[in-house]
């Protein structure tokens, strides 16, 4: 092999790597158990992103790629004289902008499910502070910090989230909710966890020192263990 | 002079300048206006910012390489992670860009000199102690800043950061704030007055029109952060309460600000490497750029556009629901003039004769990695999706692949095309090509995994994490070593290149008989004020 393919197979090499890597990472990794219906839609988003991008990816690199290849310096091959044409660009200008336009509708579909809050089963409220999260179940006058969340499984839930010193980030993948806690206002989620379970999540906006302790556990229970845990919860307290 | 004329520019094509004698040792340096030597130092300081901010990679890379690890103390991460960021943004990747505009510029438009010689070199000397600022906060007791490069208050209150670290950062940001911005009314002023006769603005080298577009942006941007940082300060430090909820503040107003221009930002760390991207191209494949037009009007509009995105970094604050539409939307549309740019990147080597120098490579891994960061760039303007990932490392790969992919990869395409100008010598070819393959390789193992840590869950900016994403992170730290040895290879090439390299022809690419930019025209390295007689256009 002469040294010259042998960087055109470095860079074959290279450039699958890159492309597998974007297709098999993302595509195995992503969100392994939705455990939310918002979740769920964000889920579907994503791949409807990924469907129409994917044309984009494989046509642009598939270029590259093919251009790299065929259009090597060669002894006696002078290179092209063009460098316009008004009907491709047009095309190229074109065609993305309708792409986004049609994604753009899934994506504001999804997000007007997220922010329209149903009536709500339970409500909760979840407090930053640096290093925990307190919450709060206003309805049954429950206040604690620093251990698990108990909810309901197949009941709405509804949270206002707020901090009491820097800001923070609740945040629990499986949910597909992230909302930051900012001091001095009250932001608002919902969701609907299906399944009961324990669910992993942490704060995800810098608070200083111990924000990589900052850990979130969300214990989801029968409706029956929720109402027993409850009603524990307001004599032990 | 009278009323109403504008003075003519010394460096005009009438008027060569007879010099007293030149200076030379450490007073050369010090005492310069020379827009080489000044740009000749922008890149050393910005290269010395680059390798302390790279050190600060590799040993968060170590900290990350398996979880529970103890490489360092929590507070001392944060520290170097919030220095990371602010020196590869505020001090690598802006003056690097300021530098080697500062240097090519000039040449390329048939200038003698920038048309404010002194305040480019006020521009850069202000670089040099704001940097040292926040260098130095770091061997302070309590430290430097360590809320990230975004400093997000209340964590930056003197209540959460009671030392002077917060305070030195922010005297850093304004010194390289109005640096910056002194430095885009020269361009602006530049680029705009001391073309040679004949060049009219579309007959510019498409370098020279990303630079003025980036310049631009950093003139109306610039204001905005140093307004937001003296908010910060006097709430820090006289009992303001801009950002004090409760005295009726808003910690979200400073996002609003920061962002506003941070955004844009970007655009000023990736539009001068696009430049120099379709500098090299066509100079590697023998053909024009293609759609030079295109290009420019693609340049402006993600330069406008650039103003109405900054929301879209701040979707999960609680924003209302018609603005975040917008920033969304917005957002997306801003892959379309990327697109342009792409497409004709791609139909400028299409046909072409193409020649696999290092500074090519570099350009072709720019696109393939600058493709990507795109794609990703897309997927995070969907709100939904956003949500998701925000603030987790997908956004840690995402920002990476614009700004590691996008802007050190055309920077060091830029490097090794421009050294032979700059230095007068011939780099290493077999190492250069080294360091790219390992660049590309480590830059892919590094970055790739960390979509995948992201989609996880695993949240940006923590000093440890949950086992469950160890696996990607051992590949990630892998991947930064393979990153670090290929910037020692770079580090060493350029060195003994610069020390007993071979002399450069004026043009070491010429090639076929293309038409090239005028930097090529004049001997390696140019002599003072670059051109013996100013080239005219036609």
């Amino acid at each position: 092999m002469n040294p010259r393919s042998r960087w055109t197979m470095l860079l074959i090499f290279g450039l699958g790597i890159t492309a597998a890597a974007v297709l098999a990472g993302p595509a195995g990794a992503w969100l392994i158990h939705p455990a939310t219906s918002i979740a769920r839609d964000v889920r579907s988003l994503f791949y409807k992103a990924v469907a129409i991008t994917a044309f984009f990816f494989i046509l642009a690199e598939g270029i590259l790629l093919v251009a790299v290849l065929k259009f090597r310096a060669k002894p006696g091959v002078p290179p092209a004289k063009w460098h316009e044409n008004l009907r491709l660009e047009i095309l190229w200008t074109a065609i993305p902008a309708l792409a986004m336009v049609i994604l753009s509708g899934p994506s504001f579909t999804t997000e007007r499910y997220m922010e329209r809050i149903p009536k709500s089963d339970v409500q909760i409220e979840v407090v930053g502070h640096q290093w925990f999260w307190e919450y709060r179940y206003p309805k049954y006058g429950v206040i604690f910090a620093n251990e698990p969340l108990v909810l309901p499984a197949g009941k709405i839930v509804s949270a206002n989230v707020t901090s009491i010193d820097v800001v923070h980030s609740w945040f629990v993948p499986e949910f597909g909710i992230k909302m930051d806690a900012n001091p001095g206002r009250i932001n608002h989620v919902w969701f609907n966890v299906d399944k009961t379970g324990t669910y992993e999540g942490q704060c995800a906006e810098l608070c200083g020192v111990l924000h990589a302790q900052m850990l979130i556990t969300v214990n989801v229970v029968t409706p029956e263990e929720f109402e027993r845990w409850i009603e524990q919860k307001k004599k032990g307290a | 002079m009278e009323a109403g004329t504008i003075a003519r520019p010394l460096s005009s094509h009438e008027t060569a300048v007879p010099h007293a004698k030149p200076r030379t040792g450490i007073l050369k340096w010090l005492l310069t206006t020379d827009h080489k030597l000044i740009g000749v130092m922008y890149i050393w300081l910005a290269f010395f910012f680059f390798s302390v901010a790279g050190i600060f990679a590799m040993i968060m890379r170590a900290q990350l390489s398996a979880p529970g690890l103890h490489v360092v103390r929590p507070e001392v991460y944060n520290q170097i992670m919030s220095l990371h960021g602010t020196f590869m943004v505020f001090f690598f990747t802006i003056p690097i860009m300021a530098g080697i505009a500062n240097y090519v510029v000039p040449i390329q438009i048939g200038a003698r000199d920038m048309a404010f010689p002194r305040v480019n070199a006020v521009s850069f000397w202000m670089l040099v102690p704001a940097g040292l600022f926040m260098l130095v906060s770091l061997f302070l007791k309590s430290g430097s800043a360590a809320a990230g490069w975004t400093s997000y208050p209340p964590l930056t209150d003197r209540q959460f950061s009671p030392g002077p670290g917060v305070d030195l950062w922010i005297l850093g940001l304004h010194l390289a704030g109005a640096s910056s911005i002194l430095g885009g009314i020269n361009f602006v002023v530049t680029i705009l007055n001391l073309r040679s006769p004949g060049m009219s603005m579309l007959k510019m080298p498409m370098f020279c029109w990303n630079v003025i577009i980036t310049q631009t942006i950093i003139l109306f941007a610039t204001p905005v952060l140093a307004g937001a940082l003296t908010m910060l300060l006097t709430d820090r430090m006289f009992g303001t309460s801009f950002f004090h909820a409760q005295a009726g503040g808003d910690p979200v107003l400073w996002q609003h600000l920061f962002w506003f221009y941070s955004h844009p930002a970007v655009y000023i760390m990736v539009l001068p490497g696009m430049g120099m991207v379709s500098q090299i191209l066509p100079a590697f494949s023998g053909k024009h750029l293609f759609g030079y037009k295109g290009m420019v009007l693609a340049t402006a509009g993600i330069g406008f556009i650039g103003y109405m995105v900054w929301g879209h970094h701040m979707f999960a604050t609680g924003m209302s629901p018609g603005l975040r539409q917008f920033f969304s939307f917005a957002s997306m549309v801003i892959a379309v003039p990327t697109g342009i740019k792409i497409w004709s990147w791609l139909a400028t080597i299409w046909g072409g004769s193409i020649r696999f120098k290092t500074p090519m490579l570099f350009a072709l891994g720019f696109i393939s990695l600058f493709i990507i960061g795109g794609i990703t760039g897309v997927w995070l303007a969907l709100v939904p999706f956003d949500v998701q990932v925000h603030d987790t490392y997908f956004v840690v790969a995402h920002l990476h692949y614009v700004l590691f992919g996008g802007s050190l990869m055309s920077i060091m395409a830029g490097m090794y095309y421009w050294f032979p100008k700059i230095s007068g010598k011939l780099y290493n070819e077999f190492w250069g090509k080294v360091h790219f393959w390992l660049t590309f390789i480590g830059m892919n193992l590094t970055f790739m995994p960390m979509h995948a840590m992201g989609m996880l869950g695993m949240p940006r900016r923590i000093y440890t994490y949950r086992p469950e994403f160890a696996v990607w992170n051992h590949v990630s730290s892998l991947g930064a070593a393979i990153l670090g040895i290929g910037m020692l290879i770079f580090v060493l090439n350029m060195l003994l290149s610069l020390w007993r390299g071979k002399p450069s022809p004026p043009d070491p690419w010429a090639h076929l008989d293309q038409n090239r930019t005028l930097e090529w025209t004049t001997t390696s390295p140019p002599p003072a004020e670059n051109f013996h007689t100013i080239p005219v256009m036609r």
